[in-house]
This record gives C-alpha cells, sequence and structure tokens, in this order.
C-alpha cells in the first residue's frame, strides 16, 4: 500500500525561504541606491570630454607589439573610434586636435586601411582647416603603399580641392601616377590631362566631387561632397565663379 | 621472523636474495591447474628498491627496502602492510607507474622497463578514477583497445565485463553520476576486460559494501579457476585469509614474511578453549597448571589449554571433580593476529610514520 | 595506432566540455555584433566582419588551449585517471602525443565551424570570394595554435595548470615579439646580441601564421608560405613534444 506523505510544514525551509527573501530584498535596494547615486554623480560632477581618451593612446610604432598579432582588427576598432571622436566634433566644435594622431595609429597598425586615410586626410583638409596635416596623412600613407592607385588618385584629388588655392601641378602628377598604378580610376588619366591643360577647373572639380558623392561608402565624405557640388553649381548658375574658387582659393581662418 | 631466517619457508632467499629452490607449501592450492612453481613465475621481483630524493634539500626517504619475491603462475597472492608499508609502491613499479631505484623485475618474464610487459596484465588502483564525460561502456572499450583488443572484440567485451560487474543497465549512463562502489567495480572490469593473465589489484574491495566485496572475491576466486595469477593488497584481511594461496607481509619498506596462509597459521601455538560452568571454586591440578590459564567471564569460566594433546586429561579431571562442561573450542590464531603481531614486533605504528605510499 | 586511441578519447571529452560549446556560442555571437556595429564603419563593415572573425577564431583558440590544454595532462595526474592509461601497454611519449593531437583536432574543429560560419555571413553579403583567403586564413591559425599546444602539453606535463598557463602564455608574447626581439638584437653588443637571437629562435615564429592582413582585403597567399607554415608547425611541434617525452619518461606517479 502506497503512502502519500502528507506535507507539513518545515521550520528549516521557512527559515531559509525568509533569509532568500532578505537577501533578495536588500540586493534590490543597494542596486537601486547605487544606480541613484551613479545617475546624480553623472549629474553634477564635471564631466570628461569625450573620445579625449585617444591623446593617451601611444604612437602606431609603439601600439603595434601590443596587438600581438591582430594589427588589422586593433585597426578596425580604432576605426571605429576615430568616426565616433570626428562625428562627436563636428557636431560641437569643429576641433579636431587629436585626428592627425589616431589617424596616424591607424594607418601605421594597417597600411593596407586606405579608406580612413582618405577620409581622415578630407577632414582635416576640409574641415579641420589643417591641410599640411592632411598631406602628410597621404604621404605617409604612399610611402607605405606606393602601389595604390587609389591613394595617388585621393592625393591628386587633396591638391585640386586644397583650401587656400589648388595645386594644378601636383594634382596632375598624382592623377598621371594613379592612371599607371593598379587600383586607380579609369578618369585618372583624363584628370590629369585636364589639370594639366589648367582648364574647366569647375567642371573637373564638379565631376570629381560627382565621383566621391557616387561612390564613396563613407556618409561624412559624401556630404562634404555635396556641400562642394552645391557652391560649384551655384558659382557657375550665376557666373560668379568667385563664389567656387574663393572656396577653393581663400584661405578659411579659424579660430582654435 | 625474517624470510632468510627460515630456509624452509616458501620463497626464502640466500644471501644474495636469490630465491632458493621453492619447497612444497604446507598448504597446497587445492589441486588446481596452473599451479605450479615449475613454469617460471608470473612475477619475479629481485633486490627492487625506491627511495626518494628531495629536489632541494638532497634528503632521501627510504620507501622500499631491497625487495625479492616470486609469484608463481596461477596463484593468489595477498600483499599486506600497513598503510605507508609500501605496498603500492611495490604495485606500482611493476605497472610503470614508479620508477624503482634499484633492482629489476619481470612480468610473465618480460622486464617491466619495456611496455609489452603490461600487455597481459590488468591493474586496478587504488581508489580509481575516470573520465567524467566517458560512459561505461566508451571507457572499458577504449582501455581495452588500449590494451590490444580490436574495435568490435573490444565493444563486444565491454558490454559483457560491464553486465558482469552488475553495471549493464547504466551503459550509457556517465561515469560523473556512478557512486564509488560503482566506480569501483568499473575499475575491476576495466583490469579483466581484455583477458589478462595476471591481475594486479590495489585494495580491490575498497570502498565496497558486504555485497560488492562477495562479488569481488567471486570474480577472483573465477579468475583463479581460469588460471589467471592474481596478487592482489588489502587491508580486509578475512578476505585474504579466505582467498590468498600466499601472503607477503610488508613493513617499513622490508618484506617480512612470505608463507602459505596455512603455514603462517599452522606455525602457531595452537590451543583449545573448554568453558566450564561458573561460579565454581575449584583449583587447577598442579600437574596442569603451567598449562592452563583461567578466565572468569560472566556466568562461565574459560580454561585455555596450550598443549590441546592433554585436552583428555583436563577433561577427566573436570569429570571427576564434577565440574559441568559448557564448550570445548579449538582456537586458531587468525591472519589479523598474526599480522598485528608481526607489526607490533617490528614496533612499526602507522600513524606515527609518514612514509610515501 | 595507439596515439589515436588516445587522441580520439581527448577529443571526445573536451568536445564534451562546456567551455569548447561556449567558445563557440561566443565566437558566434561575436560574428552577430560585427554586422551590429558596421554601420558604425562607415562603409568599412565587410573589413570590420572579416578582420574581428579571424581574430577571435585566433583568441578563442587560444583560450582553449590556455584553460583546457595546459590542464590537459596534469588534470589527469591530480585525478589520478592517468594510472589507468599508463598502466597498459600505452608508451609515455605516445600518450603525450595522443593527448596533443586530440586537443588540436578539437581546435580545428572550432575553428572550422567559426570559419564556416564567418565564410557564410561574408557570402550572404554578396562576398564568397572571400572563401580562399578565410580558408587559408584558418588554417594558419590552426597552425598557430597547433604550436602553441604543444607547448601547452609539455608544461602541462611537467608542472601545475597555473603554472603552465602563465608559461604558454609567455612562450605566445614572445612568439609575437621575435621579429622585434631580432630588431632589438642587432643593437646590442655581440655578446647579448646572441643570447637574445637565441631566445628569439626558441620563441615559436607565430608571424609566420599571420595572414590576417591578406585575408582582410581578400587576397590569397602563396604555395610557399603555406607550406614553409606547415614545414615549421611539424618540426616545432615534434621539438617540443620530444622534449616533453623526455622529461615525462622518469616521471613517478605517486
Amino acid at each position: 500500500m502506497i503512502v502519500r506523505a502528507v506535507p507539513v510544514a518545515s521550520p528549516v525551509r521557512d527559515a531559509i525561504r525568509r533569509r532568500m527573501v532578505v537577501a533578495w530584498a536588500a540586493a534590490v535596494v543597494l542596486g537601486f541606491g547605487a544606480c541613484r547615486l551613479a545617475a546624480h554623480a553623472a549629474a553634477t560632477l564635471p564631466a570628461p570630454a569625450p573620445f579625449e581618451e585617444l591623446a593617451y593612446y601611444p604612437s602606431g610604432r609603439a601600439l603595434e607589439p601590443a596587438t600581438l598579432g591582430h594589427a588589422e582588427s586593433m585597426a578596425d576598432l580604432a576605426w571605429l573610434r576615430a568616426v565616433q571622436y570626428y562625428g562627436e566634433h563636428r557636431i560641437t566644435d569643429l576641433r579636431f586636435s587629436q585626428m592627425r594622431h589616431v589617424f596616424e595609429i591607424l594607418t601605421t597598425l594597417s597600411p593596407s586601411f586606405e579608406s580612413p586615410c582618405i577620409f581622415g586626410a578630407f577632414a582635416l583638409a576640409q574641415e579641420g582647416n589643417d591641410f599640411a596635416a592632411a598631406e602628410q596623412l597621404m604621404l605617409d600613407a604612399l610611402e607605405r603603399r606606393p602601389r595604390s592607385g587609389r591613394l595617388a588618385f585621393e592625393m591628386g584629388f587633396l591638391y585640386f580641392v586644397k583650401p587656400g588655392g589648388r595645386d594644378l601641378r601636383k594634382a596632375a602628377e598624382y592623377f598621371e601616377l594613379a592612371s599607371r598604378l593598379p587600383g586607380g580610376p579609369p578618369s585618372a588619366a583624363r584628370f590629369a590631362a585636364s589639370a594639366r591643360q589648367n582648364s574647366g577647373d569647375l567642371v573637373m572639380a564638379h565631376e570629381l566631387w560627382v565621383q566621391v558623392r557616387a561612390s564613396s561608402p563613407n556618409r561624412y565624405l559624401r556630404e562634404i561632397a555635396e556641400r562642394e557640388l552645391e557652391r560649384i553649381e551655384k558659382a557657375i548658375a550665376t557666373g560668379r565663379q568667385e563664389l567656387a574658387v574663393h572656396r577653393m582659393s581663400r584661405p578659411v581662418v579659424v579660430v582654435r | 621472523m625474517s624470510m632468510t631466517s627460515n630456509p624452509s619457508a616458501p620463497n626464502a632467499l640466500n644471501a644474495d636474495h636469490q630465491p632458493l629452490a621453492a619447497p612444497a607449501s604446507g598448504r597446497p592450492a587445492a589441486g588446481r591447474p596452473g599451479v605450479t612453481s615449475d613454469s617460471g613465475p608470473a612475477v619475479s621481483i629481485r633486490g627492487i628498491t625506491k627511495h626518494y630524493r628531495h629536489p632541494w634539500t638532497q634528503k632521501v626517504t627510504r620507501g622500499l627496502e631491497p625487495l625479492s619475491l616470486d609469484v608463481h603462475r596461477g596463484e593468489v597472492f595477498g600483499y599486506l602492510g600497513p598503510n605507508g608499508a609500501g605496498k603500492t609502491t611495490t604495485l606500482k613499479i611493476l605497472t610503470g607507474l614508479l620508477k624503482p631505484t634499484a633492482g629489476t623485475a619481470t612480468i610473465l618474464g618480460v622486464p617491466i622497463e619495456r611496455v609489452s610487459s603490461r600487455t597481459r596484465m590488468g591493474f586496478l588502483p587504488e581508489q580509481p578514477y575516470f573520465y567524467d564525460s566517458l560512459t561505461g561502456v566508451e571507457y572499458l572499450e577504449f582501455v581495452a583497445r588500449l590494451s590490444g583488443m580490436p574495435g568490435r572484440e573490444a565493444t563486444r567485451a565491454a558490454r559483457a565485463w560491464l553486465a558482469k560487474v552488475g553495471l549493464g543497465e547504466r551503459e550509457r549512463q556517465a561515469l560523473r553520476k556512478y557512486s564509488k562502489g560503482m566506480l569501483q567495480r568499473l575499475g575491476l572490469a576495466a583490469a579483466m576486460v581484455h583477458e589478462p593473465e595476471l591481475l594486479i589489484l590495489d585494495e580491490p574491495m575498497s570502498g565496497l559494501d558486504p555485497f560488492g566485496r562477495r562479488d569481488v572475491r567471486d570474480l577472483i576466486l573465477e579468475q583463479r579457476e581460469r588460471g589467471t595469477t592474481v596478487l592482489f593488497s588489502s587491508h580486509i584481511l578475512p578476505d585474504v585469509e579466505a582467498l590468498c594461496d600466499r601472503v607477503a607481509i610488508l613493513l617499513e619498506g622490508r618484506l617480512e614474511r612470505v608463507a602459505t596462509v596455512g603455514d603462517l597459521v599452522d606455525g602457531t601455538a595452537p590451543a583449545v578453549e573448554v568453558r566450564v560452568e561458573g561460579g565454581r571454586v575449584f583449583e587447577i591440578p598442579p600437574r596442569l597448571a603451567p598449562v592452563v590459564e583461567r578466565a572468569d567471564a560472566g556466568g562461565s569460566t574459560g580454561l585455555r589449554l596450550r598443549e590441546p594433546e592433554r585436552l583428555q586429561e583436563l577433561l577427566a579431571w573436570l569429570l571427576a571433580e564434577r565440574i559441568a562442561v559448557r564448550g570445548v573450542t579449538p582456537i586458531r590464531p587468525s591472519l589479523e593476529q598474526l599480522f598485528m603481531a608481526a607489526a607490533e614486533k617490528s614496533a612499526f605504528h602507522a600513524q606515527d610514520v609518514r612514509r610515501p605510499a | 595506432m595507439i596515439a589515436l586511441l588516445v587522441a580520439r578519447n581527448t577529443f571526445r571529452e573536451v568536445v564534451r566540455d562546456r567551455v569548447l560549446l561556449g567558445i563557440v556560442v561566443g565566437g558566434l555571437l561575436l560574428l552577430g555584433v560585427t554586422r551590429l556595429a558596421s554601420p558604425l564603419a562607415m562603409g568599412e563593415g565587410l573589413r570590420l566582419t572579416v578582420d574581428l572573425g579571424l581574430s577571435s577564431i585566433s583568441w578563442l583558440g587560444l583560450l582553449v588551449v590556455l584553460t583546457v590544454g595546459t590542464a590537459l595532462v596534469s588534470k589527469e595526474i591530480d585525478r589520478r585517471t592517468i594510472f589507468n592509461l599508463l598502466s597498459r601497454p600505452l608508451p609515455r611519449p605516445l600518450y603525450l602525443l595522443g593527448k596533443w593531437l586530440g586537443l588540436t583536432l578539437a581546435l580545428a574543429a572550432v575553428s572550422a565551424i567559426l570559419g564556416t560560419a564567418l565564410w557564410l555571413m561574408l557570402a550572404a553579403l554578396g562576398h564568397a570570394a572571400y572563401a580562399g583567403s578565410i580558408s587559408e586564413a584558418v588554417f594558419l591559425a590552426n597552425l598557430e595554435l597547433a604550436v602553441i599546444n604543444s607547448l601547452a602539453v609539455m608544461f602541462s606535463a611537467l608542472s601545475t595548470p597555473v603554472l603552465s598557463a602563465l608559461y604558454t602564455l609567455g612562450f605566445f608574447l614572445g612568439g609575437q615579439w621575435c621579429d622585434d626581439l631580432r630588431r632589438f638584437a642587432s643593437h646590442c653588443p655581440p655578446g647579448l646580441r646572441a643570447m637574445i637571437e637565441g631566445a628569439a629562435n626558441v620563441m615559436p615564429n607565430l608571424p609566420l601564421f599571420n595572414m590576417r592582413t591578406l585575408a582582410s582585403g581578400g587576397e590569397l597567399t602563396t604555395w610557399t608560405h603555406l607550406g614553409l607554415a606547415s614545414a615549421y608547425a611539424a618540426l616545432y611541434c615534434a621539438c617540443v613534444l620530444a622534449l616533453a617525452s623526455a622529461a615525462f619518461e622518469s616521471r613517478d606517479f605517486k
């Protein structure tokens, strides 16, 4: 005969249950208190500048051993940081003091990572108003990858849209180089010829910016291209070429 | 009693630790086939020594003194000793887990330094452990194949042995769910799955309940009937007494004695105890007083006669004095008593001496 | 061959260990996270997936070696399961070989799963052509893990799991920096230079197994590179396992 046991109250189980409830309640209260305290601290204490820890990153050469053979992945992560850094400063103060440093790290870790070089150079030139830094960034990249037609082409483009005065001679040199190297766009030779002839400045500039807007996967670069295209089209439509030319010729002074 | 002082004892050695001609034992091994000292020994140990040297202090701890021993083919050989005596050390040297400091040994004629010496041998270590994630069949099949069995045969043998040790219904159960007793039985199965000619078992009864111990005893007896040589160490002396043809007693790393159980026991002085009614006042006659000890306990009195051949004389006197006799019992010392006596004689106390196992 | 029996058992044990399952799930999750993060990469999402996917295979494999490989033999010694094996006609060198082979095969299985998942993700994005470069990168990563695993097995046979993990990690770091060590040595005086170069030669040449830079761009390496890396891995592993066998032969199991 099977006798089913009648459940009886167990003082031991009750005591354990009570202790569990107390522990849970303590955890909830303490956790809530910690969250409130953190929120209060964020509201009252001075906030650190976003992404300024980038200043504490050592150079790319110093960082490379620390990547333990995963320089490409570290470069990718640095790229994500760099994009966030650019976006943050673009909507606030347009100050990109760490831009050169971050892109130097990036390009040292991964010389084959061309897009950040190109983006960094144009961001520095067009929005950071530091053409010298932009030029050096591209030159360093080309030194590491001298056979890259894409880099050569973008270097030519950089000289062509140089704020404060385009450098057609250098632009033509690099367009010609790009036409001879693998990876250079098919239009490179034509751009070189146009630059050499020193004519159709706005037309050629318009073509180059259209290419950027159509092909670049970088949203920020496409926005830069859109802005320049508006200026050039307005200049062409009104016949006031100085609008676009001034943009290209007049150095823009920025109070840092 | 040291081995070399009794030339007639089995496995006696000469001064060079070489065995004398194997004498006939006082207790023949029940006429079983294969039990003969004429074929080469299953295990032959000559001067095996094990010392441990501390790597920093260079202090030497003596684990095993020069040991020489033969285990004949087909016999069941018991290896006794207190904790730290060197039993496990000896067994591990034979199975290749420890390297001897000096000496040689052969297993079924093959020197122990050769890996092939372990092909026809099965070993059960003390408190065996296994791979948690494997099942019983997987483990037995694995070890059977390591011992040279072909794949299908190994699987078949694994299933058969698992059933034989009472674990047949747990084929698919992971070993992490096995109890201690189940693991011990699995270990036995692992030692026997490849049908070895020699079994070396270190504490095979360890962790088993009385039913389990009975099953292990039956397994050992079955192996003995097959002609397998069994060498095992144990603390459970009644089992050793019941199973073994010969027994070796090891103390402080030194072989104290090797003999048949019968010789060990027969060699001691027998006695007879006569229980008589209690409460009677009487005096043992002077002619019997030197050989009779009296002990009063409860409602009876015990008279221990050290010379059993004078039993009739004592009974006749008791009858004449009208002292009622309650019972007459021959007293035969057990192996346990002999073992304890030998241990005390060598002034060895297990709790005071730390020895490597 | 008897070593294959040990390898098969080791593989089975490792695969049934939940650690490996966690590693695979973690790797797959990481691949998913790279896709979620791709919009932040401003057009470089594909590269992010390839780089982080390949890196995760290496890092997770290293984690397995440091947690499982460094305890492979020492755990058996501590738990005394090794008694049941070495009391059989199993030569100790073949035992070590079997343990190493079993874990190496388990790592290869994990790499294959994660590598296949990575390729499937790329194929879904229209970049199925990455198959070749992914395969080569995963193959070389496996050779790298096999080399590190041989060191882990050797240390595991001689030391505790914690010390084995530290030694193995030390050799891993030294191996990643062996080129830097040689460059540093070239600036040192002759005696010190010889010592440092000697140390650099003892370290495994891990940069030899790194083609993540090429795979990042979908490029293939040469057959010469693959052949050299395979031969080096085989020789280095054999050397380390031979050293381990020499030390393991005289070890007593109390």
